[in-house]
């Protein structure tokens, strides 16, 4: 009884559910990348890798320029060409979309952890000063709500623009025609062809969406949260990321409430020191949820029919 | 193109992916000048905190660099990333003739018991624990100098510092309740924070101290939410015994408005809340350790670094420190020193 009230006492908290919050809706980015590049038919795993280019590229970025905002672009442009290569070897020379992506999450570390190394002669990048991290922002009046101002007034930046570009992502798949030809190019490439539809351009513009939006989390993750470049720092939430979207059956929306799952998992692990259970119980929490959720409850997810499978004009 | 050729292509850019990979797997990095013969080489091996924790590693990777200044020695350093790097990285040192091996960390002890017996001819210097078998029961070994710190005296120090603070009403939420995020509950952490509780209670009876383990030292987003937990328990100053993962609580500390605490070195510039640091001179360990092995006086066995030797100590930040506290402090100090108090080094629960 005494661990319920601890947990009561926890998700009463308006510290909690703030902190779920941002590290939902730092995972919703990767994850509504993935969700675009699946889409348009081409399979990627390299959320990892391009989110960890894209939070050294930060890191970089804000010690050299002290300026949060050109960060962000070169991390979404490191990100982003990380993910042209994907496009490249996927759509272009059909590879397999697996294996491609693996590539590019391992050499992301190969490459990041080279850098740290290289550029700061093997004591590791500095820590960013105030001036380069990305700035919290109280919306004025609203934040003092009582707890519901903490959890969603006073966050960092990026978690507005997560936010924003969830409900704008779900907006342009679903009731736009450029949405249509997405998931049409994803579901049925030789149809959207002959209808006139580019294939090869979407798949590539989905592609390198993805990488723009995991660079963007990469971002936030090194100079929103941490304020450094660690080696590896992602440590494995692209793979959650992708977790997350096919949790969400491939949906926007359906990929950030997965993602939320998590980030309750995340801010129930730093919790340890009030629940009173070994803490590695608790960081195990999540994932047992997710696989109870994922069986029980989310039912079939099926992924866009043409997901993975290399277009060739014609058939070959 | 033909298929097997798209294929070929598709392969060798994947191949070329790789290359960065296989250039960071000979991640030794020599920073010597020449070697002559009769040149001393010193490999360092960092344990997964990585040279970029601005603590622990990066000290003991300042003590080489001094030494290589200094004393004209050959240092490379190898960084682990996992725990099953230890024995294959310092391994690498000992099989390549080096005279002496440095292991950089608690975790590395069975890793050193067991490649400092395969050579037995390389001398071993082992930070922060004596060398230990497979099970972890520590064992002795005549090539092995185990570099060991009283952490416990500095953690009393930045404790009295919190304490007084507390008990005058001069911390931020005046809440009487701080907090501790250690890397993990292994002695060397362990020491600093029942020190801590330990300084507290002396100057603060009622406050309360929260203990928690982030189980990382590299990341800091762990320690970042642990530090967000604590203060939504209360915690108004926060000591942070976690390597680079503890840049966390003190950048969040920052933004919640609290206080925190920097460890093993000055941390005062990683962020505006950090109002003291407790340090451990692993530099100087590190330093002496190479010295002893230039000069010939090397010695197996335990070398303990205390506030006596100067090996531990309290370094201010960027608070100014009150006059009567630092009376205290100073007087607390020379009570442990003359070892007319003992501080307990293990944690209370």
């Amino acid at each position: 009884m005494a661990i319920l009230s601890q947990l009561l006492q926890v998700l009463v908290s308006g510290d909690f559910w703030q902190l779920a919050l941002r590290d939902g809706a730092l995972l919703a980015l990767p994850a509504l990348g993935g969700v675009l590049s699946e889409r348009s038919g081409v399979t990627n795993i390299a959320m990892e890798g391009m989110m960890l280019t894209g939070a050294f590229f930060s890191v970089v970025a804000a010690l050299s320029f002290h300026n949060p905002w050109m960060a962000v672009i070169v991390a979404m442009l490191a990100g982003g060409a990380m993910a042209l290569i994907h496009a490249f070897i996927s759509i272009r020379f059909r590879a397999d979309q697996i294996i491609s992506g693996f590539a590019i999450n391992i050499a992301a570390v190969g490459l990041t952890t080279f850098l740290n190394a290289k550029l700061s002669n093997f004591r590791g990048l500095q820590q960013v000063d105030p001036s380069g991290r990305l700035p919290t922002i109280n919306v004025p009046l609203l934040d003092n709500i009582p707890f519901l101002g903490q959890v969603f007034f006073q966050q960092n930046i990026i978690v507005y623009v997560s936010l924003a570009l969830l409900a704008i992502a779900n907006l342009v798949l679903f009731r736009t025609r450029l949405g249509l030809r997405l998931r049409a190019v994803g579901e049925h490439p030789e149809a959207a062809d002959t209808a006139g539809i580019n294939v090869y351009r979407l798949r590539y513009g989905a592609v390198i969406m993805s990488g723009l939006l995991s660079g963007l989390a990469g971002a936030f993750l090194a100079i929103g949260i941490a304020n450094i470049f660690n080696d590896n720092m992602t440590s494995g939430r692209g793979y959650i990321a992708l977790a997350a979207m096919i949790f969400g059956k491939w949906t926007p929306w359906g990929a950030f409430v997965a993602c939320m799952i998590f980030g309750v998992g995340d801010a129930l692990a730093a919790s340890t020191g009030v629940i009173n259970v070994p803490q590695y119980f608790l960081q195990m929490v999540p994932y047992v949820l997710a696989l109870v959720v994922l069986a029980g409850l989310v039912g079939r997810s099926t992924p866009p029919a043409a997901d993975g499978i290399p277009y060739t004009p014609g058939g070959e | 193109m033909s298929r097997t050729r798209m294929r070929l292509v598709a392969l060798a850019t994947c191949l070329m992916l790789l290359l960065p990979v296989l250039a960071a797997c000979g991640g030794t990095s020599s920073t010597s000048g020449g070697s002559s013969a009769n040149t001393i080489k010193v490999g360092l091996v960092t344990d997964t905190g990585g040279l970029n924790d601005k603590g622990f590693n990066s000290l003991a990777n300042q003590g080489l660099q001094k030494a290589k200044s200094e004393l004209g020695i050959q240092a490379d350093v190898t960084q682990s990333t996992k725990a099953s790097d230890y024995v294959p990285n310092l391994t690498n040192f000992a099989s390549r003739g080096y005279n002496l091996v440095i292991a950089v960390g608690f975790l590395m002890a069975s890793a050193v018991g067991q490649v400092s017996q395969q050579y037995p001819n390389v001398k071993f210097a082992l930070i922060d624990s004596t060398p230990a078998d497979a099970k972890g029961n520590s064992v002795t070994r005549s090539n092995v100098t185990s570099l060991l710190f009283k952490e416990q005296e500095a953690g009393a120090l930045v404790g009295i510092l919190t304490g007084m603070l507390e008990k005058q009403g001069k911390t931020p939420k005046k809440s009487h309740i701080v907090g501790a995020v250690g890397g993990q509950k292994i002695p060397p952490v362990d020491h600093y924070i029942a020190g801590f509780q330990w300084g507290v209670a002396k100057e603060d009876p009622s406050a309360k101290v929260l203990v928690a383990y982030s189980d990382e030292f590299s990341d800091p987003t762990p320690c970042a939410n642990k530090t967000d937990t604590q203060i939504s328990q209360g915690a108004d100053v926060v000591f942070q015994v976690a390597g680079g993962c503890g840049l966390g609580v003190l950048t969040e500390g920052g933004k919640k408005g609290i206080y925190t605490i920097g460890v093993d070195t000055d941390q005062s510039a990683s962020d505006q809340s950090v109002i003291a640091s407790a340090v451990k001179r692993v530099e100087t360990a590190t330093f002496d350790a190479i010295k002893s092995v230039k000069d010939g006086s090397f010695q197996s066995g335990t070398v303990l670094f205390d506030l006596k030797n100067d090996g531990v100590g309290f370094v201010k930040g960027n608070l100014p420190v009150p006059a009567d506290i630092q009376t205290e402090i100073d007087s607390v100090t020379n009570q442990i020193k003359s070892g007319a108090v003992t501080v307990p080094d293990t944690v209370k629960p």
